[in-house]
């Protein structure tokens, strides 16, 4: 990171390959669809390379100052763009994949659809919160400081979200 | 332990024993045991969390050579760090290490050229000796007469 502070091109791509899997994962989870995902994971690194100097290496990991930007864009571009769209083609791929039991198959694909529609029906604040630490493995003092939120909020947040996924899709299967 | 303290562990921990607390374990275990709405609540956490487990991401195909490929901005470096990323270049540093080494040679030569200008004060020549015939005609003048041996 140092050496992208002293404007290393070799260093930026290496920061590159290791962590635009998580960026843009998680970026997806937010935002809901591909495009818009595939501009704002361009946008963090461009940032990456702008901002370097600004990152303290005392107060946060690198991990969690870049899943810091990612989070502060996807919710601006969401307050900017409305409300999370994702992305139908992704679950007609996904209907389409070939299996072994058709039947056990489509069940899997509606409950997966079910949780899909349920997820992007979140608040922005408890789909974040989810995400972190569901899915990128943030504990949730890391999760609260990605968020600028207090740990106790991002618990809320975590449990009105699970409580919310479980209401909807048992009321719904 | 009350259904709204389970389901406060449920949704704070998910439907997997092993994520609860450790204190709180043997009595949510005896909980589900003797309560059916518990192990209800389980049950619908669990097909929520073994969905969640199946939603998978995408694959993005093109876009690490996408943002690799973008356009960055020229960095605005202050002196000092673009003599320092010269003297200490990110890559190939061993084929670079004449750089540091040169910097390391600077202040030497600049101290034998300042060397050879400027004498500071310190003089090795001494003008008397310059005019050594004139010293030679004054010593003949002296009167050693009444010198005691």
């Amino acid at each position: 990171m140092q050496a992208v502070c002293v404007g290393s091109r070799s260093a930026y791509q290496r920061l590159v390959k290791r962590y635009l899997k998580s960026i843009s994962h998680y970026a997806y989870r937010l935002l809901g669809n591909q495009k818009d995902t595939e501009d704002i994971t361009q946008e963090v690194f461009l940032r990456l390379w702008t901002n370097a100097q600004k990152w303290n290496t005392e107060k946060s990991k690198l991990t969690t100052w870049l899943h810091r930007i990612t989070h502060n864009l996807c919710i601006d571009y969401l307050r900017k763009h409305g409300r999370m769209q994702t992305q139908d083609s992704f679950d007609d791929e996904a209907a389409d994949s070939p299996s072994t039991s058709e039947e056990s198959n489509e069940e899997t694909n509606d409950k997966t659809k079910l949780l899909r529609e349920a997820l992007s029906a979140l608040p922005e604040n408890q789909r974040s919160a989810l995400s972190l630490c569901h899915y990128q493995g943030f504990s949730n003092k890391e999760a609260a400081a990605i968020m600028n939120i207090s740990v106790k909020a991002l618990e809320s947040a975590i449990a009105r979200a699970k409580r919310s996924l479980r209401e909807k899709l048992t009321t719904n299967i | 332990m009350t259904l709204d303290e389970f389901t406060r562990i449920i949704d704070l921990h998910g439907s997997e024993p092993a994520h609860w607390p450790k204190s709180l374990r043997g009595e949510c275990e005896s909980f589900v045991a003797n309560n059916v709405e518990a192990r209800m609540l389980l049950n619908q956490q669990w097909q929520v969390d073994e969905s969640m487990a199946k939603l998978e991401v995408p694959s993005f195909p093109g876009l690490e050579t996408r943002v690799l490929n973008q356009l960055l901005p020229e960095r605005n470096q202050n002196f000092f760090e673009e003599v320092l990323s010269w003297l200490i270049p990110d890559e190939s540093f061993g084929k670079q290490f004449w750089r540091p080494a040169i910097a390391a040679c600077i202040p030497l030569v600049f101290g034998i050229v300042l060397g050879n200008y400027f004498s500071f004060g310190i003089g090795i020549e001494d003008d008397g000796f310059q005019y050594w015939d004139d010293e030679l005609a004054m010593l003949s003048l002296t009167d050693y007469t009444e010198t005691n041996f």
